[in-house]
């Protein structure tokens, strides 16, 4: 998808400044997972930031719950989602 | 107050207390503003307006309707204004035998003195997650604790927004907002007008401090909580009582 490639490393830039992680944006893979095993280790409430962060940097304003699941797994899905603009947001 | 420019929204801004929380802030912090909540009667809110003009402004908020909330968010935000500290003071009381009492009594007070605080919070926490600084600070009472006889709606109204108070202050204390509850006693207001001399007597009597309380002495409570440097006081229940429990 074009721009994601360009869009990535600010997404993981944000992540990382947010959420106050303790890991460097070099260490964050595309496709690393956000929660659960071998993951950043991000809990309910670091999604929460995260949604706000994205709407705040990125302008993508989440307010679906099972949309957010789906956007928040990895840098790449959230890019995916930014790229998409609002359209992907809303959960059928 | 420090470098920061605070924006207050106090809801049930035209009862005694309302007022004398948004006077104090007034009166102490000359660089905030101050949004007065008022559903219908606006006159000691309006009256405030006119003392300290340019520094304060009614808004129309019934605190039980989410769009309500949603409605007076835009017109401040329209305003060029962002809220980064909510008083949540509106509420009443309607004391009866739990035996006798209608449902719309029940409701009523739950609906405007719990309902009212999820509402107001949920309205303002994107905000206040996005300047990364909020201060949510809930007027529960001393009846959350001390459960007294016909009081049962209010009471477990009064206990809901503290347990609603502590569970918030762990979902949003990593992004800077502080959600604090004060527990007033018998603070001299209307609501203490009706009573009884002898039974105001009588009551004093219980008050370790033998006196009710002043408004100021809440509102000053609610300003040291809305304080920047209280920045690590989160979750919490203060009593201002004169020392009764």
């Amino acid at each position: 998808m074009s721009g994601i490639i360009e869009l990535l490393p600010k997404v993981k830039e944000v992540l990382v400044a947010e959420l106050m992680l303790d890991v460097t944006v070099d260490e964050i893979g595309d496709e690393t997972p956000l929660m659960g095993p071998d993951s950043l280790g991000l809990d309910s409430v670091d999604a929460l930031q995260l949604i706000v962060a994205i709407e705040k940097h990125f302008g993508l304003k989440i307010s679906d719950a099972e949309a957010a699941k789906g956007i928040l797994q990895s840098p790449k899905t959230i890019g995916e989602a930014i790229n998409a603009g609002g359209d992907s947001t809303k959960s059928s | 107050m420090n470098d920061l420019t605070y924006c207050l929204l106090v809801t049930g801004a035209n009862g005694g207390l309302g007022t004398a929380i948004a006077r104090y802030f007034l009166s102490k912090d000359e660089h905030c503003y101050v949004y007065l909540g008022v559903r219908a009667n606006r006159d000691q809110a309006e009256a405030l307006v006119e003392e300290f003009e340019g520094r304060c402004a009614v808004v129309t908020l019934d605190v039980t309707d989410q769009q309500g909330w949603k409605n007076a968010l835009k017109s401040i935000i329209a305003d060029g204004r962002n809220v980064n500290v909510l008083v949540n003071n509106a509420g009443y009381h309607n004391d009866q035998l739990m035996a006798m009492m209608p449902r719309d009594a029940w409701d009523g007070v739950i609906d405007s003195n719990l309902n009212s605080v999820f509402l107001g919070s949920q309205a303002v926490m994107r905000g206040m997650m996005q300047q990364r600084f909020g201060r949510i600070i809930n007027i529960a009472s001393l009846s959350a604790i001390m459960a007294p006889i016909g009081q049962t709606n209010y009471a477990a109204a009064k206990a809901g927004v503290m347990a609603l108070t502590q569970s918030l202050a762990k979902e949003v204390a990593r992004m800077g907002i502080t959600v604090n509850a004060i527990c007033p006693g018998y603070v001299q207001t209307s609501a203490l007008d009706d009573m009884d001399p002898e039974q105001a007597k009588a009551i004093k009597k219980t008050i370790p401090m033998r006196r009710f309380g002043k408004a100021e002495d809440v509102a000053c409570a609610v300003f040291f909580l809305a304080n920047e440097e209280a920045s690590y006081i989160t979750g919490a229940s203060l009593k201002v009582d004169g020392g009764i429990f």
